[in-house]
This record gives C-alpha cells, structure tokens and sequence, in this order.
C-alpha cells in the first residue's frame, strides 16, 4: 500500500525536531519521495521474523566507577556562569 | 622522490636512509598546496607537521624506539577528534568546534608515530555520497575533476589517491569508506563493527559505522588495521582481537576458496554495463587463481537501502539532537530568544541533507509510522543477517561491485533522491549485518575507476586481505593524472 504521508505531517515533525524549514517545500518533497521509496519494506515478507538486537554481557562492561576528568571542559562552553551552561530562557 | 609509495615502501625508505621524515612531510605539502586548491580534499592541513617531522628524525638518528609508522603522513576524516584542533564534519554547526580529546584511533597512531597531515572534506555528519553536501565545497576527482570522488569519505579518498598522503583514515556507515575508495581508485576496508573503536567519533548512526582504512594498497590497509584494531575499554563494542597479525601470509593466495557472486548486486537495475564487464572479469580472475566462484542470492538486498535509511536516520535523529548550540556551536547570541526558537533558528545553519535526514529521523519511529518503517527495517536486518549467517556456511567470500555505477558528474544525481540513495545499493549489506568489506581497485574505464567489493563473515579480515591482496596483485592500472 502507498504510503500517504502528507505535508502537514512532515512539517510536524521537523517542529518537534526543533527545525525551521524555511523553504518548507523543498524539503517536504524530497522527504516524501524517500518515504514512498521506503513502502519497498512492505513487499519484504518480514512481518513474522524476531527482532534480533546486539547484546552486551554485563561482564563486558567496563567498570561502573567515577573517572575523575582532569581537564577544564566548562573552558570549551561558549557561554557559561561559575559551573552552570547559560542557555536561553524557557517561557 | 615518489610520493605515491606505499606505506610499507616508505618505512623500508625511511629505515634505509634513503629521505627522512622531514624531506617527505615537506614533498607532501608541497603537493597539498600545489594540487588541493583544485581538488580540496583536505578542510585542514596541521601546521606542526613539520615539527613533528623533526622529532621523529630525532628519533631515528639518535637509535631511540620509533614507531611503526616512522613518520608517515596520514590524513584522518573531519570526523575524528582531536584534542585542541578542529572538528567541523564538513558542517557550519561545528565550523569553530576544539575537540576536548582525542580519539582513540589517532592516539594509537600517534602512539606509532605517525603525523597527521591534515582532516579531510566529507558529506555533512558523513550525510552524502559524493561530499556534495559538505558546508565547505566539494571535493574533486583526482581522476577527472568534473566529477565526484564518492564519499562521504571523498575527501580522504582524493588525498591518497592524488598522492598527498600515504594513506587515510575513513568512517563507514553505509560505504562512505569502499564508496570514495571505488570511484578514486584507491583501497578502503570497513572492518567488522567493533573491530576498530569509535571512541572520538562524532557519532551519526553508532549502531552500524566503524572507522577504516583507505590506502594505496591492500598491504597497507592489513598495516594500517594492525594499528588501529583491538579493543577499547572507552568503547564498549569493541572486540578483542587478539593483537592479530592481518599482514602474516598475505601473499598465500586463493586456491581452493568459495567465493559467492551475489545475485541480486550483480544482476540490479542500475548496474552500468561498464562495472557488469569489471565484475565478470574479476570473477574470471580469481578463477584462473583457483577459487571456486557461484552465484548465490541474498533475497533481502532489494529492501537493504530503505532498511538501512530507515535506521540510520532514526538513529541520526537522536544523536544530532545534541547540536542545540547551548553546550558548543557557534557564535550566535540567544538574547531575545527563548529556548525552543533558539535552538530552531540556531539549527538553520544544518545543510539540507541533514535537515531532512532529521525530519525522517523523527518520523520514521514515530508512534502511528514506527511498524511500517523503524520496526520492518529492523526485521530486515535481522533477516538479512540470518541469510548471510547460512551463505557463509557454504562460502568463504562473497564479491560484488563495489558500486553499482561509475564516478558521476557534479550535480548529475543529487537531485533524485530514490537514484541517489540507491548507488548505496551494493554497500549497505555489509553495514546492516556488521561484516567486513573492502573495495579492490579493479580497472579504469573511460577514464574513470571502477572497484570491487569482497565481503568476508565477521571478524575474516585476515582472510579477507588475503583475497584482496590476490585479487590486486592482478591487475595493473594507470598512474592519477592529477
């Protein structure tokens, strides 16, 4: 079945990405024509196979303890106050 | 003085005294400035290069212990950090990015002594397939320069093939090493995933990219992964690999082999006839060298580039949501912002590419689309995976094209997306189930190169190199006219 994802959807979530599409349309095509290319999945017959996922055993892990870090990071913020991130005020 | 040697030829040069490290580190300069105007391979070229050329000579005359890679200039991908320079991904994002540390792949580079020379132009976040998306330009194929050297590893393709450097390190995601390593003749390995750490990787889809080798030969990219391979304890899917020797035997040959000629990469729609005739050659070739070669079908290929375009967006999504221009970025001043319309005006500087790779990071997981997209893409690949666990148990290789098509004009396909991503036709396979492939620099048609690709069960690098060197030590091609 052909996918019908609309305009006004995409535009949706390039806000909740917290994108400004200027030139909506552009944009909005491409990823259409994208999306109606990946409708292939349907033909892949794959309804019924497992999920496989990586797994790492808990031995693998490196150990959970504090690595102390004994470079000034706060020097590489472009705008910081004592040990606080300046950012833009929330409304 | 022959900038276009290996890098096993230059340490034997260096060793024999026959230039230092300092007569070849400037020779390659020279040529950067001479020839990357035009072919702009490089974002950055190091200014202490020399420097470090002469504390390695130090090294030498005075008998101290030098590494293995006796000052060899090596370009790395704009993608690896390094501590106190630069780290862009091609992207106006991070345009005055200082990484805070190193990664570890150059660590262990510098820890052999090797000088990296500059970083090298790519897609946008490694977002492309012909550096067409970097912010800063594309790059330039040293064999024709009207067209593209592939990428997003473009850049570090173009810098060994053009003889700026000895050899590069590349990233991988859905052949953004073998892609450039193709189209600029030069060889590119993606080894298994975990094989290599991606600590100090800026990361786009960590579920399935690994760093690799791109080099002038096969030889060198056994080199180069001796180096870099082994496990991290600052990554935790990396693999201990037991300080292999990828460089032992290389010569041995591939009598005897099975090699599986993939149907459905062999047989496609937008397989030029030019890399139909290379790959039938090839699979002569390794004939005539006493392999056994058949055809076998792998029947998931045909849904791999929307699987693997499904997965990697959503997985850009979420790793690209940290570039808010809050915590590093550029200078762009937030008053009279407030939050969320900061972060989206500040996000305007991302390239197109990246904007909509976001935009279908966002939507493809989403509730309501999640089970037609992000979940079949996942059953894909779990699929995919358990047909290539059963053809490995018939085959030791299988062989493809490395690209479907040859080097293609500046803006010839950029503007049809379907077209563009399926020249990630022959690629992605190796990424979605974590097996190793390398491009073979096979024939220059037209002008233009055309690769192979030989793919190997995880963890096969060994053998894989072995094939590949068999495969190389076949051919002889043209010196780059650049």
């Amino acid at each position: 079945m052909k996918s019908l994802v609309t305009e006004e959807e995409i535009s949706n979530v390039a806000k909740l990405m917290k994108i400004d599409l200027e030139d909506h349309t552009a944009h909005i095509k491409r990823v259409q024509k994208m999306l109606e290319y990946f409708d292939i999945l349907d033909n892949a017959n794959v309804e019924s196979e497992e999920i496989t996922v990586q797994e790492t055993d808990l031995d693998k892990l490196r150990d959970d303890k504090h690595n102390p870090y004994d470079k000034n990071l706060l020097k590489f913020l472009k705008s910081y106050q004592g040990k606080y991130v300046k950012a833009p005020k929330l409304n | 003085m022959d900038l276009g040697i290996s890098a096993l030829n230059y340490v034997s040069s260096i060793k024999n005294g026959e230039f230092t490290v300092e007569e070849f580190t400037s020779k390659s300069l020279e040529r950067i400035s001479q020839v990357d105007e035009k072919l702009h391979a490089f974002l950055r070229v190091n200014d202490l290069a020399i420097k470090n050329a002469r504390e390695i000579d130090t090294k030498i005359k005075s008998n101290q212990n030098v590494g293995k890679c006796y000052g060899m200039p090596i370009s790395v991908k704009d993608n690896m950090c390094i501590e106190g320079s630069k780290t862009t991904c091609a992207s106006k994002v991070l345009e005055n990015f200082i990484a805070p540390y190193t990664s570890t792949v150059i660590s262990k580079l510098n820890s052999e002594d090797a000088i990296i020379i500059g970083k090298t132009n790519m897609d946008e976040f490694a977002m492309g397939l012909s550096t067409e998306y970097s912010a800063y330009g594309p790059s330039r194929n040293p064999w024709n320069i009207d067209y593209v050297p592939g990428g997003s590893s473009g850049g570090s393709g173009v810098s060994v093939s053009a003889n700026e450097c000895i050899a590069s390190l590349g990233s991988d995601t859905g052949g953004s090493i073998r892609n450039p390593a193709s189209f600029c003749s030069v060889v590119g390995l993606k080894p298994t995933y975990g094989l290599v750490s991606r600590y100090g990787l800026v990361s786009y889809a960590n579920s399935i990219e690994q760093i690799g080798p791109m080099t002038k030969t096969v030889e060198d990219s056994a080199f180069l992964l001796n180096i870099i391979s082994g496990i991290d304890s600052n990554d935790n899917t990396t693999i201990d690999n037991k300080n292999q020797d990828y460089l032992r035997d290389i010569d041995i040959g591939v009598s005897g082999k099975k090699i599986g000629i993939v149907t459905e990469m062999t047989n496609s729609e937008g397989l030029s006839a030019e890399v139909a005739n290379a790959t039938n050659d090839a699979v002569k070739t390794f004939e005539k060298l006493g392999a056994n070669c058949e055809h076998v079908s792998l029947q998931m290929v045909p849904y791999t580039v929307a699987a693997y375009y499904t997965i990697t967006s959503t997985e850009a999504g979420s790793n690209l949501a940290r570039y808010d221009n809050i915590r590093y970025g550029y200078e762009f001043d937030s008053s009279g912002f407030e939050f969320n319309s900061y972060i989206s005006q500040a996000r305007s500087k991302f390239g197109p590419e990246v904007i909509r790779r976001m935009i279908l990071g966002g939507f493809v997981p989403s509730a309501g689309h999640a089970g037609k997209y992000f979940l079949k893409a996942l059953k894909v690949k779990s699929k995919l995976i358990a047909e290539i666990n059963h053809v490995f148990e018939k085959f030791d290789f299988l062989i493809s094209p490395t690209v479907p098509i040859q080097p293609f004009k500046f803006g010839e396909k950029i503007q049809d997306p379907v077209a563009f991503m399926m020249i990630d036709f022959n690629t992605v396979t190796a990424n979605l189930t974590g097996i190793p492939a390398i491009s073979v620099p096979y024939k220059i048609t037209n002008g233009l190169p055309i690769g192979i690709q030989i793919m190997a069960n995880r963890l096969e690098e060994h053998s894989l190199l072995q094939t590949a060197y068999a495969l190389e030590k076949t051919v002889d091609l043209p010196e780059v006219p650049v």
